[in-house]
């Protein structure tokens, strides 16, 4: 893989909180520029941006909308623009507020995977020998155990009240799919010429992971938490679907659970009901894989068309 | 078009049909590239003649035009390229033909029946999951209806005739064989339909030493036994010297220089020609200094006005640098493309 | 990619066998890849077994309070019962609780089901396997042919209309989630255009049809796997036409396939035999293990559609906390999963010819 190699704007060593804010910052910025020229990438990207902004916003300030038995299942009209659930409350409400959870929930449980994966990942490829192989064993077992049914059986009998535990347990099946990209980026960096000075001068291994290896690995770290977030919506969705996941709120999954249970696929009038969630995931999911793909594009240019 | 008008100022080696044993006759033949910066001509009016049983060196350095021109003769010139002038007419007994405006069907029995090209680099010039005998049953059975068994033992034939062992051969899998041998499994596969012209792209760089001593062997014997036409294409002068009848230098796209062996090393009439032959080092040390050809190779999307050579040249003058350079013999056997061939063989520089 | 050559092992006096027989197995593929295999599985029955005996409110337990208050027997009573179920004994430390699971398993015995006293995990592993398996290889069939067949056109018209179609819908597909677009198929080609009968389609046979070795069974299974079957190929054929697409592309450019061109072969030889043999054998090894992850998610699937199969009983053991069964079906997943994942390295090893062991040395 061809890294793009970034100017050195080395972060100060001072605050790490305040380093790992100027990295992810930083990028962001390199994600962007590199994706600069495929269009699809971009518009992907911008669009993602409206969506995160609509969805964080919605719940502010659109109230929540209250049942009206009156009004089950009503056909889209000028008041309810996608119609009402089978409580009668407004569907279109009910998809803009709920992205917020799916996001935060999917959201948390990328970056704790991209943290779990790029530690133990560099750490993995740095240290080599045993270290490694115990690591990569690792990983390898929880990638051969079925992710999906562990995490159904896990997150049935979890109590799980807090989304973020939710996204906790969704990170720890999540890590090792990252880990071996990580790990084999890693492994090409450790032998460019900045890092072996870095050794020479004897800066020690946490200088040298985090000031050379790993800020020329930002913009495959937006990549990793673009992939990963694609993957915790799944199987966080999935969850929501079967029931395993708490069914409090009304966010995008819980939507979809009860529109199909709840038999929304009998009424032809609801046929809203169940496509806002639906047309909300699936776009968002794929916007989401178009912006990995022209990332990793950008990267890999042989991926690119002739031009 | 084209920038250069050649005069061919011919005599003998004019027309195909009288000279009765001419296989091959590239005539003013044009290649180029089409580039995003526009078309690069990669060969520039060539013209040449293939006796039966001859072989012919084509000589240059990279990015003179050889292979490209070597290409052209089976017309497997990668989908960028052009022929937008130049006859390429080939005869088998009585018949002609025009290879450049052959139909897909003739031109795919042309190749390899008619006319076979071993590439440069036989790494991976065979397919890596098919055995050795399954590529020669493949080769034989596009062409001809024949039995797997007979063509088995045809094959065993002429893997003996290369020098290799043709039970471990037949069996083994690309990758299991060297790159010498694979190199002479190409060799021997190219004789399976018996074609009249064989043309060899750099058959021994990549080898080793002694591998290509292995190799120069068995061409010259296959020739010798065989009688098939060959055209070498190479950078390799010490290559033309052992297995060519016939050399032919090019430079920038052209054939500069053409003529029997013996008259283009030992009478060479063109300065490029000149100029390789003092840049190889002879193993009688005789403490001569290595002489190398000043000057960089040409910039096909930009070569000067006048002879191309001229930049280079250890006999330019100021015509040289202006005047179109056309093709003149030397003899009734020798043809070069200089203005002062002359002065070139009578070593007079100015 | 060079041979990996086994050369006989010259066994020097002062070489302990341990350790020449770890250096066999390490050198020896086919070995090393199936010992891999086994310890993966031993770990994943270790965790799993840890996982219902450690989780908060252990099954075991539960069942046994369960079966006090339902019945109102005496916790040695229940205990014995859930010992018989769970193949465990409570009152043993759990190390030795652990052995006498191993010991159950390797006698194939994965305990009975909570719920359905009487009737054994293995039976009904056996009753709804056969349904996953079913559809899984029906739909995997149909996606990876499909895939390779497009996935060559679009390599040979590259840039074409067709082309750019074929990769955003392959991509649109693969994006969107998988139960996504099994609710889509039955809302929209169900519900709202009326063109399938969606209750007739529950279910993975008819009621009343017997279980037999007919056609009209076999028609039968299909028609009732089809949305499941549909919702699979359309999520995965993409991948299969985007990795075929692109090896295909690298391997026209490779210079055997233009020697083959000089050497007079036909047209469809090249594209068969030269180009698409070539081009399709990494992906080959992959079909096993889309396979073993196919069956693990069949979960979503199968519930979504009420396919009773493997998914779907453990959707319902789930739901309804039947223990034995779920960790029997965990087991088996897993099992199933590393088991293809073996297959698929033991199979590229078979296809191609670069990657074989050698006994004699040399080459």
């Amino acid at each position: 893989m061809a890294t793009t190699t970034l100017s050195s704007n080395q972060s100060p060593t001072g605050n790490p909180a305040l380093r790992v804010f100027n990295d992810v910052v930083g990028g962001l910025r390199s994600a962007m520029r590199v994706m600069g020229y495929n269009k699809a990438g971009m518009i992907a990207s911008w669009f993602l941006v409206v969506v995160v902004v609509v969805c964080f916003v919605a719940p502010v300030v659109i109230p929540e909308p209250g049942p009206d038995y009156a009004n089950i299942y009503a056909a889209p009209s000028a008041v309810h623009p996608l119609g009402t659930d089978f409580q009668g409350s407004d569907v279109l409400a009910q998809v803009l507020r709920g992205g917020e959870v799916v996001l935060v929930v999917a959201g948390v449980a990328a970056a704790l995977s991209v943290f779990i994966s790029i530690t133990l990942g560099a750490i993995s490829a740095y240290a080599g020998g045993g270290v490694d192989t115990i690591i990569t064993g690792l990983a390898d077992v929880v990638l051969t155990i079925p992710n999906f049914p562990l995490l159904a059986v896990l997150a049935a009998y979890l109590r799980l009240n807090n989304p973020i535990l939710l996204a906790l347990l969704i990170a720890v099946l999540g890590w090792p799919t990252l880990l071996l990209s990580v790990r084999s980026q890693v492994l090409s960096l450790k032998e460019r010429d900045y890092v072996e000075a870095a050794r020479a001068l004897d800066l020690g291994t946490r200088h040298i992971l985090f000031n050379e290896i790993l800020p020329n690995m930002r913009a495959y770290i937006v990549m990793y938490f673009v992939t990963s977030m694609t993957g915790a919506i799944y199987a966080q969705v999935g969850l929501y679907l079967l029931g395993f996941a708490p069914l409090s709120g009304d966010n995008w999954g819980i939507m979809l659970n009860l529109a199909w249970y709840r038999g929304a696929i009998f009424f032809k009038n609801s046929f809203w009901y169940i496509m806002a969630p639906i047309v909300a995931i699936s776009v968002v999911q794929f916007a989401m894989v178009t912006v990995t793909r022209s990332l990793e594009e950008a990267f890999n240019p042989r991926l690119r068309k002739e031009g | 078009m084209g920038d250069t008008v050649m005069n061919h100022v011919a005599s003998s080696g004019g027309d195909i049909a009288n000279t009765a044993d001419v296989v091959l006759s590239v005539k003013d033949l044009w290649i180029e590239y089409l580039t995003s910066r526009g078309p690069v001509r990669a060969v520039r009016g060539a013209t040449f003649d293939l006796h039966q049983g001859e072989s012919l060196a084509l000589i240059g350095e990279s990015g003179s035009g050889k292979t490209t021109l070597g290409l052209s003769l089976i017309r497997l010139l990668p989908h960028t390229a052009r022929i937008p002038q130049g006859q390429i007419t080939y005869r088998r007994k009585d018949r002609t033909s025009e290879v450049l405006s052959l139909g897909a069907e003739d031109m795919r029995r042309f190749r390899w029946e008619e006319c076979a090209m071993v590439f440069q680099g036989a790494q991976n010039a065979l397919n890596p999951v098919l055995t050795i005998r399954d590529q020669f049953v493949d080769t034989v059975q596009a062409h001809r209806r024949q039995g797997q068994r007979q063509i088995h033992e045809r094959a065993e034939e002429l893997l003996r005739l290369v020098q290799l062992e043709p039970d471990r051969v037949l069996r083994a899998y690309p990758h299991e064989l060297s790159g010498g041998m694979r190199q002479r499994v190409l060799i021997a596969m190219s004789l399976l339909l018996q074609p009249q012209i064989l043309i060899l792209d750099e058959p021994t760089t990549a080898l080793d030493i002694l591998t290509q001593r292995a190799v120069i062997d068995v061409l010259r014997r296959l020739k010798e036994q065989l009688g098939f036409a060959t055209i070498f294409v190479s950078h390799d002068l010490s290559l033309a010297a052992e297995l060519a009848d016939r050399v032919a230098t090019m430079y920038a796209g052209r054939i500069v220089e053409l003529g029997p062996v013996d008259d283009i090393f030992y009478r060479s009439a063109h300065p490029y020609t000149k100029a390789l032959l003092e840049a190889v080092p002879t193993v009688v040390g005789n403490d001569e200094k290595l002489i190398s050809i000043p000057g960089s190779p040409p910039d096909l999307r930009n070569l000067p006005e006048g002879c191309p050579f001229h930049p280079r040249c250890a006999f330019v003058e100021d015509r040289c640098r202006t005047s179109d350079v056309p093709v003149e013999w030397v003899s009734n056997r020798q043809e070069v493309a200089c203005l002062r061939w002359r002065d070139v063989r009578g070593e007079v520089k100015s | 990619m060079s041979t990996i050559t086994v050369p006989l092992p010259k066994t020097s006096p002062a070489k302990s066998t341990v350790s020449s027989v770890v250096d066999w197995i390490r050198r020896n593929y086919y070995v090393a890849r199936s010992a891999k295999a086994l310890i993966t599985i031993y770990i994943v029955t270790t965790i799993s077994f840890f996982v219902v005996h450690l989780m908060p409110g252990s099954p075991v337990e539960v069942y046994i309070y369960t079966l006090m208050a339902q019945y109102g027997v005496s916790y040695e009573t229940a205990q014995n019962q859930a010992a018989a179920l769970f193949s465990v004994n409570v009152n043993e430390p759990l190390g030795l609780q652990y052995l006498d699971y191993l010991g159950a398993l390797l006698h194939g015995n994965l305990g009975n089901s909570l719920l359905s006293p009487g009737t054994s995990v293995a039976s009904v592993m056996l009753e709804y396997m056969p349904w996953t398996l079913f559809s899984v290889g029906v739909a995997l069939f149909i996606s990876f042919v499909l895939g390779i067949v497009l996935g060559m056109v679009m390599a040979f018209r590259r840039e074409s209309v067709l082309d750019h179609i074929l990769s955003f819908l392959g991509s649109l597909f693969h994006s969107i989630p998988n139960y996504i677009i099994g609710i889509l198929l039955v809302v929209i080609l169900g519900i709202q255009l009326n063109l399938i009968d969606i209750a007739s389609m529950r279910g993975s046979f008819s009621p009343g049809v017997k279980p037999a070795v007919s056609l009209h069974f076999f028609l039968d299974a299909l028609y009732h796997a089809a949305l499941p079957v549909l919702t699979y190929v359309l999520t995965t054929v993409g991948s299969w036409m985007l990795l075929m697409k692109s090896n295909t592309t690298s391997t026209l450019g490779e210079d055997y396939v233009t020697v083959a061109r000089a050497r007079g072969l036909g047209d469809w030889r090249i594209m068969t035999a030269y180009v698409g043999r070539n081009a399709v054998i990494p992906l080959v090894a992959q079909v096993a293990v889309a396979a073993g992850f196919a069956v693990g998610g069949s979960i979503l699937i199968e519930t979504l559609f009420v396919y009773q199969g493997i998914g779907w009983v453990l959707n319902s053991a789930i739901a309804q906390r039947d223990y034995t069964v779920m960790q029997g079906i965990f087991l088996v997943i897993t099992f199933s999963v590393v088991l293809a994942n073996l297959l698929a390295d033991l199979l590229y090893g078979k296809i191609d010819p670069r990657v074989r062991v050698q006994s004699e040395s040399g080459g």
